[in-house]
């Protein structure tokens, strides 16, 4: 193999013991490999019952291209359905940057401890207009 | 007995004179022996008349009999053979090299001779009618093979559908027949047409009944061909024998091109009638062939209906020129990835407001992924913006109904974009800037200070709901606003070709156009990252800068603005 490391793309997915899912992603996230991630997060969530919480773990995540980023919004339209509780974690600080850059970051933070703001949803940030 | 170690000796001297009912004369062990052995054999005297027949021989030359003169019954290598053998009969023994080998009827046989006394010649022949036979077909099977790897790779030379079907009527000619003609499916009610016959390849498109050839129309839909018995030349219609042919068609084949998943066409080969017809082998390699040219052929149709596909999307989608609009400059520039999918997910627009009090409105893009899918999503963000245009005032409700339209439950695919409403008024052009997901705009005031807008927004596309805040921007003459898509920033290049142009660098590059006319701003970045890119791959690149032009007399006369020097 000469692949170099940093050309493999691998997703590890384990269950916990409090019905958690956990998809530890290592690599590229783009157009050859969003798609294999969002198969792979649709078979968590399509279990019964549904995992109440899926961790998606970025600490190995090379690069995430739109591709990818369109995987992760899929992954968080899908676990909004099933009443699932996304978790991206160990977020790369190009990542970070991409989900502010898009507007897209509070989707994916978790606000277990904000359970006061229920139904909020939504970033805070912009206002919303009337 | 005599000589009993030398049996054949042995029969020649005693056949040797008187020549008639010599075999009779044989000792009965050694005659039944000559007479069975299982090669046939003759022996023939030194002026050419047979001597003697075995059971063999006089099974291969049923009027062979003793004092029948050679030549009457024997095919004329085996004379000429038996000539230099006798010429040579002084000589001690035969050398190996008085063998001969020829055919006889359906046989081929091998002659090799043994001298015996007084000139006379034994022949031994060995039939090798299965070994030439053999011979024969391994040399035209390497011959087949040959071309068929000949004609690969010629047909495969070009995607031009034009030039292929050439390709495939000049080998067809050439190897397989007199003269060749390819039918294609019809395009509309006309039936593109190649025709070839000695060397000389014509094109036309005509008209044509297919089933006025037996196994044409059914060729054209991909069904076997008919065997070449069954088709009798003298139907076969004007438009089917080439102009150059020449004399009366003697057979003819029709096998169909078999394509991918669709017949490619039909292929119809001639023979003059002085030329032996198609044989069974002939019509199955025909066949083979046509598998190829087939193959080759709908590649090539395949090939070019895409590339006329991209061709007429990258028309659509190609950004437009700009120019100066109601007195502000706009100018852009688009560097598409050299990925194999041509049409890329960058776009800019420039809507020109209605009149010089009304605003116009800008847009860069970006759409997520590449190829088809990501130019039907940007074709479809350009036309949507397009007919939303009235609402170009409130940058938000735009978003949102773009949003809406392109929502869409099966996947998330997404686009950034940033949109600038544009107005210039008593010398001060003012920017309404949205960024919608985009990177942000960079505005170069004149003092070579660089400035990110300061606005915010969701991407469009993936959510239910977008949200965004605009940020007000005041040009002054000289000064730009740089809107760029994240191939500037991230293009990768440098000296190992593994760094990103980055945001410093974009910033240091701008900070050097202060006063630039926007044609220039857009010149100096795109070379810039060009430079940085080398031969590296990239992702698509598009810029566009809006600058508010220096008037021909300095910013300072006018007034209203504060002079170049004076902050």
């Amino acid at each position: 193999m000469n692949t170099s490391p940093d050309h493999i793309f691998d997703l590890a997915t384990s269950l916990d013991a409090e019905g958690g899912a956990r998809i530890s992603i290592t690599g590229d996230l783009d157009w050859d490999t969003a798609e294999e991630l969002t198969a792979a997060a649709r078979l968590c969530l399509g279990a019964e019952p549904p995992p109440r919480r899926l961790h998606l773990d970025c600490a190995r995540m090379t690069l995430c291209d739109s591709l990818g980023l369109a995987s992760l919004l899929m992954i968080h339209r899908a676990a909004s359905g099933s009443a699932t509780r996304l978790h991206l974690e160990n977020r790369p600080t190009a990542l970070q940057r991409l989900l502010e850059m898009t507007g897209t970051a509070d989707l994916f933070t978790d606000r277990a401890d904000e359970s006061g703001q229920g139904g909020a949803t939504r970033p805070p940030l912009p206002p919303r207009q009337p | 007995m005599t000589a009993p170690h030398s049996t054949g000796l042995t029969i020649m001297t005693r056949v040797e004179r008187p020549p008639a009912h010599a075999g009779q004369g044989l000792l009965s062990s050694v005659g039944a022996s000559w007479m069975r052995a299982p090669y046939p054999a003759l022996v023939v005297d030194a002026h050419g008349g047979v001597v003697e027949v075995n059971a063999r021989a006089a099974g291969l030359f049923p009027r062979a009999a003793a004092g029948v003169p050679l030549a009457d019954v024997a095919p004329d290598w085996l004379v000429q053979a038996h000539g230099r053998a006798s010429e040579g009969a002084g000589e001690p023994a035969a050398g190996p090299g008085g063998s001969a080998r020829g055919r006889h009827a359906q046989w081929s046989l091998e002659a090799h001779p043994t001298r015996g006394v007084d000139g006379q010649i034994v022949w031994w022949l060995v039939d090798d009618t299965d070994r030439a036979l053999a011979e024969a077909a391994l040399k035209s099977e390497q011959e087949r093979t040959a071309f068929l790897a000949d004609a690969s790779s010629r047909l495969l030379a070009s995607l031009n559908s034009q030039r292929c079907m050439e390709v495939a009527v000049e080998l067809a000619a050439e190897f397989l027949a007199d003269a060749a003609v390819l039918v294609a499916p019809a395009s509309g009610r006309r039936h593109p047409l190649a025709t070839c016959v000695d060397g000389e390849v014509e094109h036309l498109l005509a008209r044509i009944d297919p089933s006025a050839v037996p196994g044409l129309a059914e060729a054209l839909q991909g069904f076997p061909p008919v065997p070449s018995r069954w088709i009798d030349p003298a139907s076969l219609p004007d438009w089917a024998v080439p102009g150059g042919f020449g004399g009366p068609v003697g057979s003819v084949v029709v096998t169909p091109l078999p394509g991918h998943g669709v017949p490619a066409g039909a292929l119809i080969l001639l023979r003059r009638s002085d030329h032996a017809a198609f044989d069974t082998s002939e019509e199955v390699f025909a066949r083979v062939f046509a598998a190829r040219a087939g193959a080759a052929l709908s590649a090539a149709r395949l090939y070019m209906e895409q590339s006329g596909i991209t061709a007429t999307l990258m028309a659509e989608l190609l950004p437009p020129m700009l120019q100066r609009v109601h007195g502000v400059e706009f100018a852009g520039a688009y560097r598409a990835s050299q990925d194999s999918e041509r049409v890329g997910g960058d776009f800019y627009d420039v809507h020109p407001g209605t009149g010089p009090g009304e605003k116009t409105l800008a847009v860069l893009g970006d759409v997520c992924g590449k190829g088809l899918e990501a130019a039907v999503l940007t074709g479809k963000i350009r036309s949507t913006l397009q007919a939303l245009l009235p609402l170009a005032g409130d940058h938000l409700q735009l978003l949102r109904m773009l949003n809406g339209a392109l929502l869409n439950s099966r996947h998330t695919r997404f686009a950034t974009l940033v949109l600038a409403s544009v107005l210039r008024r008593e010398g001060t052009t003012r920017l309404s800037l949205t960024s919608a997901g985009h990177p942000l705009p960079l505005i170069v005031r004149h003092d070579g200070t660089v400035e990110e807008a300061a606005t915010s927004g969701t991407l469009i596309g993936a959510l239910p709901d977008v949200r965004a805040t605009s940020a007000e921007v005041d040009l002054r003459p000289g000064e730009s606003c740089l809107l760029f898509t994240d191939g500037v920033t991230e293009a990768r290049g440098g000296p190992l070709g593994d760094v990103m142009f980055g945001d410093r660098r974009l910033r240091a590059a701008l900070a050097e156009c202060a006063g630039m006319p926007a044609e220039a701003v857009v010149e100096r970045v795109h070379m810039l990252v060009a430079e940085w890119i080398g031969d590296n791959r990239h992702d698509d690149i598009a810029v566009m800068a809006i600058t508010a032009p220096r008037t021909t007399h300095l910013t300072a006369v006018d007034g209203h603005t504060p002079g170049r020097y004076t902050t």
